[in-house]
């Protein structure tokens, strides 16, 4: 295991911010730590890197306890923070090469990365900017940058993408994929589940300080009861109607908001083609018809009784 | 890899602009604003003879008349233009502000005034003086009325003084309270860039301090090397104010300038040092924290007289101990003593102080900087 977490207890008085927590994260893989605001995900981050003293527990990285002064461990950590850490009065080229020289000593490797870094996250137009010229999104990049730029073993990135219009989104994840394609481990903390979703090959779903589920996508969403959701517009939707289609075999949730039908029904059993049947049976005129399969925001709703992003 | 870190900071420092301002060009704009200012205010060059009225109804007093008219200043400019008028008339000219004051010449001569300034106070000294000499000299008949035949007043006559002035080409120069207090005051300005590096690397502090702290760099290394650009930063400033001051203002800072420039490096260690320890106790604001430094360093300076230069003899007189533990007194005290003895004994004291305070200032900043891991941030 490149980082191993076990019984993490972190309390600020009364409030407990971790409540046992256990994670694992193997080699090569994109680890994800999903949870809503205030779940304890940079709590959880800042306690594997050292940052925050915590009560009870052990951190294992690279199969060595962590502490501040684990310097051989740190040198092949790279961090992403959750809010941009870099300096105003320097260039992005200047800011780039400033963090990869707290890793790397020979100066001419320390430019061959920082040039690197730069292409790596498109910001070779802006190498001369002042972080107060960039976008939020460019901004993210640069922050990127300067925490990949040693090429670490082990990139640990808290919630990188917050306030990134959806272009530099994109460009982040492809760069979280890329990067773990040449053979970094990633840690990957978001309140997003399409996110997470989308580039994680592990995720941990995290609440009130504890790890409420775990294992790849699938295996989480073969946690829960729902296998498919079907979401119809319709105007003419009344309550008996929503009975009777609560008595179709396999559905159990159907409810009527907003001039739209959400039907839920078992895993593995398909109900469309019973329910347009009915729909036409009955003369009710409807428009579009979407069929979902579960997100993570099913598993966590259904684990939770509350949405990700209440 | 120190050098990197190095210079990477000191272009953080000198990119800066509010930094070059503060720093750089406020005390050179005040230094020149307290030259055009104040520069002139204490010759007499430009000295004009106040106008007064010398009532004597009620008894004439000829010796205070004749006392008004043959006083004047160093350069022989006559200190009053005295008209002889009634009470009603003096009262009127006073009133109509076509004289300062007038006196009422009696046994017991008495002062008339409109307002509160230096005119009034040059004319209530000079009566003072005046009232004094007089009662002297009348003790003086009473016991022995051929006293002024036998010439025992000649000598008070004369005013002769006891004390005599070695003149060592130094004159007493209210002015330097303003430069040496300024000098203090940018030495410990070095406290906002000592503040800065601290914050920087405190992970509780700031989010820069926390991605630092993640790096496989000691945090000492990386305070030593912050702390090495911020003295640089601050050695330019102090530099280029000294070069003002003498050069340009010409203000004399005695006869060796060695000394001087150790005084200045050792007020800014205090500067940085007091700056680094804000930094690094509690978890405060920064906008807080800068706010104390600021006011600390404003503070230490308003008590060496650079916003008003009384300020320094009243702390002499009623809390002395104050100038023992002010880091700007000891600066300028040090730069005084510079200025007016040739003997280094003072000079030594202050700069001995200086540098226990900068060891204390450090050594708490030391405390709470080697701090890694945190409650909270």
């Amino acid at each position: 295991m490149i980082v191993k977490v076990k019984g993490l207890v972190k309390r600020y008085d009364k409030l407990v911010a971790l409540d046992y927590l256990d994670l694992e994260v193997a080699e090569g893989e994109i680890f994800g730590l999903l949870g809503p605001n205030g779940s304890g995900k940079t709590t959880a981050i800042n306690c594997i890197l050292s940052l925050l003293k915590y009560d009870k527990g052990s951190i294992e990285i690279f199969g060595k306890p962590m502490s501040a002064d684990a310097y051989d461990i740190k040198k092949d950590i790279g961090v992403i923070m959750q809010n941009v850490a870099v300096f105003e009065a320097l260039t992005v080229y200047e800011n780039v090469h400033y963090f990869c020289s707290l890793y790397i000593k020979d100066k001419a490797k320390v430019k061959e990365l920082t040039e690197e870094a730069i292409r790596f996250v498109s910001l070779e137009e802006y190498r001369n900017f002042y972080p107060k010229k960039l976008s939020g999104g460019l901004l993210r990049r640069l922050n990127i940058a300067c925490g990949i730029a040693h090429k670490p073993k082990l990139i640990i990135l808290d919630e990188p993408t917050v306030a990134v219009d959806p272009q530099s989104r994109n460009k982040i994840l492809e760069g979280i994929k890329r990067l773990n394609q040449e053979g970094a481990t990633i840690i990957y903390t978001s309140h997003y589940m399409e996110e997470v979703e989308q580039i994680c090959t592990n995720i941990a779903i995290i609440d009130k300080g504890r790890v409420i589920a775990k294992g790849t996508k699938d295996e989480l969403k073969s946690m829960i009861s729902i296998g498919e959701k079907i979401t119809i517009e319709t105007y003419q939707g009344n309550e008996n109607m929503v009975n009777e289609l609560k008595a179709f075999p396999n559905v159990f949730s159907v409810e009527l908001r907003d001039n739209r039908l959400e039907i839920k029904s078992n895993r593995g059993k398909n109900n469309l083609v019973h329910i347009l049947d009915y729909l036409n049976k009955n003369q009710i005129s409807f428009g579009r018809i979407v069929t979902e399969l579960p997100t993570l925001n099913d598993v966590f709703l259904e684990i939770t009784g509350k949405e990700l992003r209440d | 890899m120190m050098f990197q870190l190095y210079k990477a900071r000191l272009k953080c420092l000198v990119r800066s602009k509010e930094n070059i301002f503060w720093s750089y060009l406020f005390p050179i704009l005040l230094a020149t604003c307290f030259y055009f200012t104040f520069g002139n205010l204490w010759t007499f060059e430009d000295y004009e003879s106040i106008s007064i009225a010398y009532v004597s109804e009620g008894g004439q007093d000829d010796a205070l008349k004749m006392a008004m008219e043959e006083a004047h200043t160093e350069n022989g400019t006559p200190l009053f233009v005295v008209n002889y008028t009634s009470e009603k008339e003096a009262s009127k000219l006073l009133e109509d502000n076509e004289i300062e004051a007038y006196i009422l010449g009696d046994s017991d001569p008495k002062l008339y005034i409109k307002n509160n300034g230096l005119n009034e106070t040059i004319i209530k000294s000079f009566l003072d003086s005046y009232r004094r000499t007089s009662i002297t000299v009348q003790t003086i008949l009473n016991n022995n009325p051929k006293a002024l035949e036998e010439g025992l007043l000649d000598d008070l006559m004369e005013a002769e003084t006891f004390v005599y002035e070695v003149d060592n080409g130094k004159r007493p120069d209210v002015m330097l309270i303003y430069f040496y207090s300024l000098l203090a005051y940018t030495c410990l300005f070095a406290s906002g860039w000592g503040l800065d590096e601290v914050i920087n690397i405190q992970a509780n502090q700031s989010h820069r301090g926390a991605r630092v702290s993640v790096s496989p760099v000691h945090k000492m290394k990386l305070f030593l090397s912050n702390m090495l650009a911020a003295i640089t930063a601050q050695a330019g400033g102090i530099t280029l104010l000294f070069i003002y001051l003498y050069n340009i203002l010409k203000i004399d800072f005695g006869d060796s300038l060695f000394p001087v420039i150790v005084t200045c490096m050792v007020g800014s260690f205090t500067g940085l040092a007091l700056g680094a320890m804000v930094g690094a106790l509690g978890k405060g604001k920064v906008e807080s924290k800068e706010a104390i430094v600021t006011a600390i360093v404003l503070g230490s300076s308003f008590l060496t007289g650079m916003m008003i230069v009384n300020i320094k003899y009243i702390i002499c007189k009623f809390a002395p101990f104050l100038n023992y533990i002010n880091p700007a007194a000891l600066i300028t005290d040090a730069l005084y003593s510079l200025y007016y003895y040739d003997s280094l004994h003072l000079f030594y004291i202050n700069i001995g102080i200086l540098s226990g305070l900068t060891v204390v200032f450090g050594f708490i900043a030391f405390l709470g900087i080697r701090r890694k891991t945190y409650a909270s941030i």
